[in-house]
C-alpha cells in the first residue's frame, strides 16, 4: 500500500465563544492518497468548512486544536510556524474557497492576484514566464487569456470561479481542498465547473478533497467519502461501496433525501428535527434524537467510535440501525 | 453620468453663491463697520466719517451691497482691503497664502502617510499590549486640547530646551542685507517640495511593474538617492546658492509647527485607518491571499491596507477644507502670518471685502477638494472606475 | 402582553451589548473616566449646600482664599548657572523668596529666615488640593465647576446635533428627490463653512452663553456631513426586507420610517453623539481660550488666564495652573471618544475580534 499523501489522525478543534465552547471538529481520522479525490459531505454547520480550515492552518484565532496530527507528505502541520506554514500552502497544498465570489480582491486585477502567489513560491521566475503559464492554466479552465487584465467585478460569477481554479492551480500544488465551489453558481454552470475540475485533476493527477452538501455531486465527484454529522464523521469508505450499502441510519437519510435519475422511483424522505447545536456537549450518539431507527438495537448513550464493517468501510458504531 | 456630473457641477456653484450671500449677510450683521472707530477720534469731523462710508459705498442698502459685490465678483474685482487699504484683498492673500500652503501640506502630507501607518500597524496587531499603548497614543493626540498642547509643545522645545525659535517665520535681524523678499523664498521653496514630490511620485509609479519584490525596493532606494543628489546640485548651483541661506531660516521655523500640528493631525487618520482597515481584514480575499502563502508584510500593505486606504483618503481630502480653519489657531500661537491669522484679522475688524475673499477661497478649496474626492476615489476603486465609464 | 414582550426584548439587548461592551478595556476605561469627571460636577455643588466647603472660600469665581504661606528668604545671585539654580527664571523657587524684592517693599528679613505671607497663586495643600489661581480661587472648585460646564455644553450640543442630523438623514434617505437634493446641498453649505471665523462672526453679534453656544455648535455638527453618513446608513436600511414587508402589509409611510428605519439608525446616531461630545468640548475649550465666551468659568478659561498671567512659560514651576485644567480637558474628551469605541464595537459586528 502506497503512503497516504494527506493524514489525519484524530483531529479535534473546537471555538472559544462568548457563548461557549463550540466543537466544531470531533476526533477526525482520515487519509488521502496521492491521485485520488475524497469526497466530505454533510448538513451546513456540521464542520466540513472547519475542517478545510485547519488542514490549512486558516482556522480563525479564536480556535483551540485540542488534539491531533495533520500530517502532509510525512510533513506535521499542527504547530508550524507561520513562515513555515507559508511555504506549504499553496505550493503543497491549494484551496478553492466557499464563496469564490469574494476571494478577489476588489482593486487588484486578476493576472496580478495569481502572480502574486506565483512570485511568493517561484521568486526567480521571469514575469513572462508566469503570465505563460496562467494564460496555460486559463485554457485549462476555459477563460480567455484577457481575463488576467481585468479586475474581479468585471467577470460573472462562473468566470470568477473558474478563475479562482486557475488560481489554485498556479503553483502546482499536490493536493487541492474544492470547498463548494459551486453553491453560489445556476445549475449549467455548476455542472461545467464540476466538469472542469474533475478534468483537470485528471490532467494533472492531484489529489482531491471534495466538500459539499449535496451527496449526489460528491457520487460523481469522488473515489472515496465521508459523512460527516455534528463534528464527526459517522461514515466513510470507497463512494461505491457507501452508496451500495449504507450502513449509519444519517447516511442512508442523506440518500433518501436525494433523488435518482437511475433506480426505481421511491419517494423522497427528508429528515425532522434540526442538527444538535454544536456548543452544547453531546454525550454518547449525537444522532440519536432524529434516527428513525432509534428504538433497534442501538446504544444512544455510547460514545461515537468507527469501527470496519466492510474492508476499507467504516462505520459509526452507534446507530447502525439493522 | 455626464447629466449627473453636470445638475452636480450646477449644484455646487449654486451652493457656492449662496456660501457667499450667507457670508455677506453674516458680517454685516456685525454691529458697527471697519470705520466705526473714526468716531472715537472727536478732532475728526464728523462729515469725514460720511464721506468715508460713502466712499467705500457702506452706505448703500444692504440689498443693492450684495447685488454688487456677486456681480463684481464675476468681473474678478474684489474691491479694496479697508485695513490694507489700497491694496486689494487678493494682493494679500496672494502674499499669506503661501505660508499657510506651505507649513499645512507639509503637515497634511506627514501627518496622512504616518497616520495611516500607525492605523494599518494598530489593525494589525489588535489585541497585543503595543497596540493599547499605541492606540492610548493615539487618542490622547486626538483628543488633547491643542492650544494647551501647542503651547506647552512650545514651552519645552523653544524656551526650556531653546531648540526652536519661538513663533515668527524668519529672524529678522538675517534679512536686513536680504536681496530677496520672504515671499520669492516662500516660492521657491514651495516649487521646489512641489517638483520634488511630483518626481518622488514618479519613481514610485515608474518601479511599479519591477516582478521581483527586492528588486523594487532596491530600484526605489536608488531613484530616492538619485533624488537627493538632485536636490543638493539644485541648492549648491547659481541662484538658489544664494537663497539657500534664507531658506534654512525659514525651514528652520517651520520644524516646530510641523511637529506640534502633525502630532496632533495624525491621530485622527491613524484611529480611521485603523477601524476601516479592521473591518477589511474579516474580508474572504485576506483569507485568500493567507491561503496562497503570502508574506504577512505584502498581506497587510498589498491587500488590507490598498483597500482600507479608500475611505481614508475620502475623509483626508475632506480635512483639506479645514486646513485654513484648523491654521488660525495655530497661526495665532506660533506667530505665523499666514491665512489664519489674515481671517482672524478681518473679521474681527469688519475688513469686509478681505474677509469675503477669504472666505470665497476657502469656498474654492472646498469645491476642489470635493471634485479631488471623487476622481481620487475612482482612481482608487475600480469598481467606480467602471461606473464612471459607462 | 406584547408591550412586555417589547420590554423584555430591549432588556436582553441592552445586556447583551453591555456584556459585549464590557469586553472593551479601553471602552470600559473610557467609561471611568466619564462617570468620575460626572462625579465631580456633581460633588461640588453637594459640598456647597452642605456647608462643608464655604462658598466664601471656595467658589470658583468670586471665592477667596488668602493662604499663609512660609517661604525662605534668599538672596538671589546675578549670575547664572550657579550650582542651585540653572538660569535666572530658577530663582527663586516657589518656597523661597528674594530678599531683593522684600527689601523693595520694605519687609524686615534676614536671608534663610522663613517669612510668611498671602501667596497667590498658591501650591497645593490640605486645603486646596489643587492650589489656588492668581485670585486666591481654589482650582479644584474651578475643575469641577468646569466639568459641569463641559457636561451640560457637550451632551446638549450633542442631542441636538444627533437629533437633527437622524431626523433629516432619514428623511432624505426616504423621500429621496428635490428634499435629498437639498438636505445633501445644505450640508455641502455647511462643511464649507470655516468654523472657527464663523464662531468668531456670532460672537461678535451674539453674547454666548453656554446654552446659545451649545446650540450653535448641535446645528452646525447635526446639518453638516453626518447627515451625509446617517443618510448612507438609512439607505442602507430601506432596502432591507423587513422594510418592504412593511410596505406591503399596508403601512403608512411616516409608520415605516419612524418605527422601522429610524430604530436601525439609532446605534449609528447614538455612536455619533458620543464622539460629537467630544468635539463640543473641544469647541467649547478652544472658543473660552480664545476669550469669545461669556461664561465665568471653565477649563478654556482657566488656561486662558494661565497664559494671559504668562504663567504658561513659567514651566512647571506652577503646574497646578496649567496642568490640570488642560488634562481635565483632555482626558473628558478622549473619555468620551473610549466610549464611543467600545460602542463601536459593540455596534458593528464586523470590528468584533470573534
Amino acid at each position: 500500500m502506497s503512503k497516504a499523501l494527506l493524514e489525519v489522525k484524530n483531529l479535534s478543534m473546537h471555538y472559544d465563544t462568548m457563548e461557549g465552547n463550540v466543537d466544531a471538529v470531533k476526533n477526525i481520522s482520515f487519509e488521502v492518497n496521492s491521485g485520488e479525490s475524497f469526497g466530505l459531505v454533510g448538513e451546513s454547520g456540521c464542520g466540513k468548512t472547519s475542517v478545510a480550515m485547519t488542514l490549512l492552518q486558516l482556522q480563525p484565532d479564536n480556535s483551540v486544536i485540542t488534539q491531533g496530527s495533520i500530517k502532509l507528505d510525512g510533513k506535521e502541520l499542527i504547530g508550524l510556524s507561520e513562515n513555515d506554514l507559508r511555504k506549504v500552502r499553496w505550493d503543497s497544498i491549494s484551496i478553492v474557497f466557499q464563496g469564490a465570489m469574494n476571494a478577489w480582491n476588489p482593486v487588484i486585477k486578476i493576472g496580478e492576484q495569481i502572480r502574486e502567489a506565483m512570485r511568493e513560491h517561484y521568486p526567480e521566475n521571469t514575469k513572462q514566464e508566469n503570465m505563460n503559464k496562467i494564460i496555460e492554466l486559463f485554457r485549462m479552465v476555459g477563460l480567455d487569456e484577457s481575463t488576467t487584465d481585468r479586475y474581479p467585478h468585471e467577470l460573472s460569477g462562473g468566470m470568477k470561479q473558474r478563475a479562482v481554479i486557475a488560481l489554485a492551480l498556479s503553483c502546482d500544488p499536490k493536493i487541492i481542498i474544492a470547498d463548494e465551489p459551486t453553491t453560489a453558481l445556476d445549475v449549467v454552470i455548476q455542472d461545467q465547473i464540476l466538469n472542469e475540475i474533475k478534468k483537470v485533476q485528471d490532467l494533472l493527477g492531484l489529489s482531491l478533497i471534495y466538500i459539499s452538501h449535496d451527496i449526489a455531486v460528491i457520487a460523481e465527484m469522488t473515489d472515496k467519502i465521508a459523512v460527516m454529522y455534528a463534528g464527526s464523521i459517522v461514515e466513510m469508505g470507497p463512494t461505491k461501496d457507501v452508496f451500495k450499502n449504507p450502513i449509519h441510519s444519517y447516511t442512508r437519510a442523506l440518500l433518501d433525501s436525494t433523488p435518482s435519475i437511475r433506480g426505481e422511483k421511491k419517494k423522497l424522505k427528508s429528515l425532522d428535527g434540526e442538527p444538535p447545536s454544536l456548543i452544547n456537549k453531546i454525550e454518547g450518539c449525537s444522532f440519536a434524537p432524529r434516527c428513525p431507527n432509534r428504538d433497534t438495537e442501538c446504544n444512544p448513550s455510547e460514545h461515537m467510535r468507527l469501527v470496519e464493517v466492510n474492508p476499507d468501510h467504516f462505520a459509526d458504531i452507534c446507530s447502525q440501525g439493522k | 453620468m455626464l447629466i449627473y456630473t453636470v445638475k452636480r457641477f450646477f449644484e455646487m456653484i449654486i451652493v457656492f453663491f449662496l456660501f457667499l450671500i450667507i457670508s455677506y449677510l453674516l458680517f454685516n450683521a456685525i454691529p458697527g463697520n471697519a470705520f466705526s472707530s473714526l468716531l472715537l477720534n472727536p478732532l475728526l469731523p464728523p462729515e469725514t466719517y460720511q464721506r468715508t462710508i460713502e466712499l467705500f459705498g457702506l452706505d448703500k442698502p444692504l440689498f443693492e451691497r450684495v447685488q454688487l459685490y456677486i456681480i463684481n465678483f464675476f468681473k474678478g474685482d474684489f474691491g479694496y482691503s479697508y485695513i490694507y487699504y489700497p491694496r486689494s484683498p487678493i494682493e494679500v492673500i496672494a502674499e499669506r497664502l503661501p505660508r499657510t500652503l506651505m507649513l499645512f501640506s507639509i503637515v497634511n502630507v506627514i501627518a496622512f502617510y504616518s497616520g495611516f501607518l500607525v492605523g494599518k500597524v494598530l489593525a494589525w496587531r489588535r489585541g497585543s499590549k503595543s497596540e493599547t499603548w499605541i492606540t492610548i497614543g493615539s487618542v490622547f493626540s486626538y483628543t488633547v486640547f491643542y492650544p494647551w498642547f501647542a503651547l506647552m509643545m512650545l514651552w519645552f522645545f523653544g524656551y526650556k530646551m531653546n531648540w526652536f525659535p519661538l513663533g515668527k517665520f524668519l529672524v529678522p535681524e538675517k534679512w536686513y542685507d536680504s536681496p530677496y523678499s520672504s515671499d520669492e523664498i516662500f516660492y521657491t521653496l514651495i516649487l521646489f517640495t512641489t517638483i520634488g514630490s511630483f518626481l518622488l511620485f514618479l519613481v514610485f509609479i515608474f518601479t511599479r511593474n519591477i516582478e521581483s519584490l527586492e528588486n523594487r525596493r532596491n530600484a526605489r532606494i536608488v531613484g530616492l538617492l538619485f533624488l537627493l543628489v538632485l536636490a543638493s546640485i539644485y541648492w549648491s548651483n547659481g541662484e538658489a546658492s544664494l537663497k539657500r541661506f534664507y531658506a534654512a531660516d525659514i525651514a528652520f521655523h517651520m520644524i516646530l509647527p510641523t511637529f506640534t500640528v502633525t502630532l496632533v493631525a495624525f491621530a485622527g487618520t491613524a484611529l480611521l485607518t485603523r477601524t476601516t482597515m479592521m473591518e477589511v481584514l474579516k474580508d474572504d480575499y485576506i483569507l485568500t491571499a493567507r491561503a496562497k502563502g503570502l508574506s504577512q508584510k505584502r498581506i497587510r500593505d498589498r491587500h488590507a491596507a490598498r483597500t482600507a486606504l479608500l475611505p481614508v483618503v475620502t475623509s483626508f481630502i475632506f480635512t483639506i477644507i479645514t486646513i485654513i480653519d484648523g491654521s488660525v489657531l495655530t497661526e495665532s500661537i506660533f506667530s505665523w502670518p499666514g491665512m489664519g491669522q489674515l481671517i482672524l484679522e478681518a473679521v474681527t475688524r469688519e475688513d469686509i471685502p478681505l474677509a469675503m475673499a477669504s472666505f470665497s477661497f476657502i469656498g474654492i478649496l472646498a469645491l476642489i477638494a470635493h471634485f479631488i474626492a471623487d476622481v481620487s476615489y475612482a482612481f482608487l476603486d475600480p469598481r467606480i472606475r467602471v461606473k464612471a465609464d459607462s | 402582553m406584547e408591550n412586555e414582550n417589547f420590554d423584555r426584548d430591549i432588556k436582553a439587548t441592552i445586556k447583551k451589548n453591555w456584556r459585549l461592551f464590557k469586553q472593551s478595556r479601553l471602552g470600559m476605561t473610557g467609561l471611568g473616566i466619564v462617570v468620575f469627571f460626572g462625579f465631580l460636577s456633581i460633588l461640588q455643588p453637594l459640598l456647597f449646600l452642605t456647608g462643608i466647603w464655604d462658598e466664601g472660600i471656595y467658589h470658583p469665581v468670586v471665592g477667596y482664599d488668602a493662604e499663609k504661606v512660609g517661604r525662605t528668604i534668599v538672596e538671589c545671585p546675578t549670575q547664572y548657572p550657579t550650582k542651585e539654580y540653572q538660569q535666572e527664571g530658577d530663582c527663586p523657587r516657589v518656597d523661597e523668596v528674594n530678599i531683593r524684592y522684600l527689601k523693595a517693599f520694605n519687609i524686615e528679613g534676614e536671608v534663610g529666615e522663613i517669612y510668611e505671607s498671602n501667596v497667590q497663586p498658591a501650591p497645593p495643600s490640605s486645603r486646596h488640593i489643587l492650589g489656588t489661581d492668581s485670585l486666591g480661587r481654589d482650582i479644584f472648585s474651578q475643575i469641577m465647576e468646569g466639568s459641569q460646564v463641559a457636561f451640560v455644553l457637550g451632551l446638549i450640543s450633542a442631542i441636538i446635533g444627533v437629533g437633527i442630523s437622524t431626523l433629516l438623514g432619514t428623511a432624505a434617505a426616504f423621500y429621496g428627490g428635490v428634499l435629498d437634493t437639498y438636505l445633501m446641498r445644505q450640508s455641502d453649505l455647511v462643511l464649507m463653512l470655516p468654523t472657527l471665523p464663523f464662531l468668531f462672526i456670532i460672537s461678535a453679534f451674539a453674547e454666548l452663553q453656554i446654552w446659545h453656544l451649545a446650540v450653535v455648535l448641535g446645528t452646525i455638527g447635526g446639518l453638516g456631513g453626518s447627515v451625509i453618513t446617517v443618510k448612507s446608513q438609512a439607505l442602507q436600511v430601506k432596502v432591507k426586507p423587513f422594510v418592504d414587508s412593511a410596505r406591503i402589509t399596508g403601512g403608512s409611510k411616516r409608520r415605516i420610517m419612524f418605527s422601522h428605519i429610524l430604530p436601525n439608525v439609532a446605534p449609528l446616531a447614538l455612536l455619533f453623539m458620543v464622539f460629537s461630545v467630544t468635539g463640543a468640548i473641544a469647541s467649547e475649550s478652544v472658543l473660552s481660550f480664545l476669550g469669545l465666551l461669556n461664561i465665568d468659568m471653565s477649563w478654556g478659561i482657566m488656561i486662558y488666564l494661565a497664559q494671559a498671567e504668562g504663567f504658561i512659560f513659567t514651566g512647571l514651576k506652577y503646574w497646578w495652573l496649567i496642568l490640570p485644567a488642560g488634562l481635565s480637558v483632555t482626558l473628558l474628551a478622549g473619555g468620551f471618544y473610549l466610549v464611543g469605541r467600545g460602542l463601536d464595537d459593540v455596534f458593528n459586528p464586523r470590528l468584533r475580534r470573534r
